[in-house]
């Protein structure tokens, strides 16, 4: 049970707050360097 | 920890990544494919596991789920990035190592092959003490690397410090309530 309550923390949570911090994006697939 | 060098791979996709193996563990184990044991000797809930699960738990079986989530994440977003993904999920498998008792095989099919685990679940407070360590560790890493992003892009460093402090207690609280066995 503590797997899927953490599960869902840091993938949710966490992932969608963190996502509002100012990192460099990815690279898109067949984006030029 | 992995955010702190890879920053451009999303958190919740790496942290998807590293319980991915436990994640498809579930069906196998709902279904009767996969299950678990408890060790001899042991009370609780934290660190007394042994598994069966020469599907999602063999060197072979990780290695697969690794390359097809490596394969989703670079799709989405990049080579780069799938690669840190998949190493993360096999991460997995290497840490299982450490800890399980002898019961991770290195093929679906292991025959005689010989099930590895170094066992140090059968120490249950070193063992929480070591993933203490890593939390704590990552959680720390986890707020610099925020921290230093969020001042190069000459934003305030507030948030980033409120995103590392929920990183941190939420592991540590998660921990617990594993270690503690509160939730079953």
């Amino acid at each position: 049970m503590a797997f899927i309550v953490g599960t869902l923390f840091f993938v949710v949570v966490v992932g969608v707050i963190d996502a509002r911090l100012p990192w460099p994006r990815p690279r898109q697939p067949g984006q030029r360097s | 920890m992995v955010k702190a060098r890879a920053r451009q791979a999303p958190l919740w996709a790496l942290m998807l990544a590293s319980v991915w193996l436990d994640v498809v563990f579930v069906p196998l184990y709902l279904t009767g494919i996969e299950t678990i044991a408890r060790a001899p000797g042991t009370h609780g809930i934290y660190a007394a596991a042994i598994i069966h699960a020469n599907y999602t738990h063999s060197l072979a079986g990780a290695a697969l789920l690794a390359a097809i989530f490596g394969w989703v994440g670079a799709v989405a977003w990049g080579r780069r990035t799938g690669v840190v993904l998949g190493l993360v999920v096999l991460s997995h498998w290497v840490l299982d190592v450490v800890v399980h008792r002898a019961d991770l095989p290195l093929l679906a099919g292991n025959g005689h092959l010989a099930l590895l685990g170094f066992g140090l679940w059968r120490w249950p407070l070193a063992s929480a003490m070591v993933e203490l360590a890593l939390v704590v560790a990552g959680g720390w890493l986890y707020w610099r690397a925020a921290r230093a992003v969020s001042l190069a892009a000459q934003r305030s460093e507030r948030f980033a410090t409120l995103t590392g402090a929920l990183v941190l207690i939420g592991g540590v609280a998660v921990l617990a309530l594993d270690v503690s066995g509160v939730l079953g």
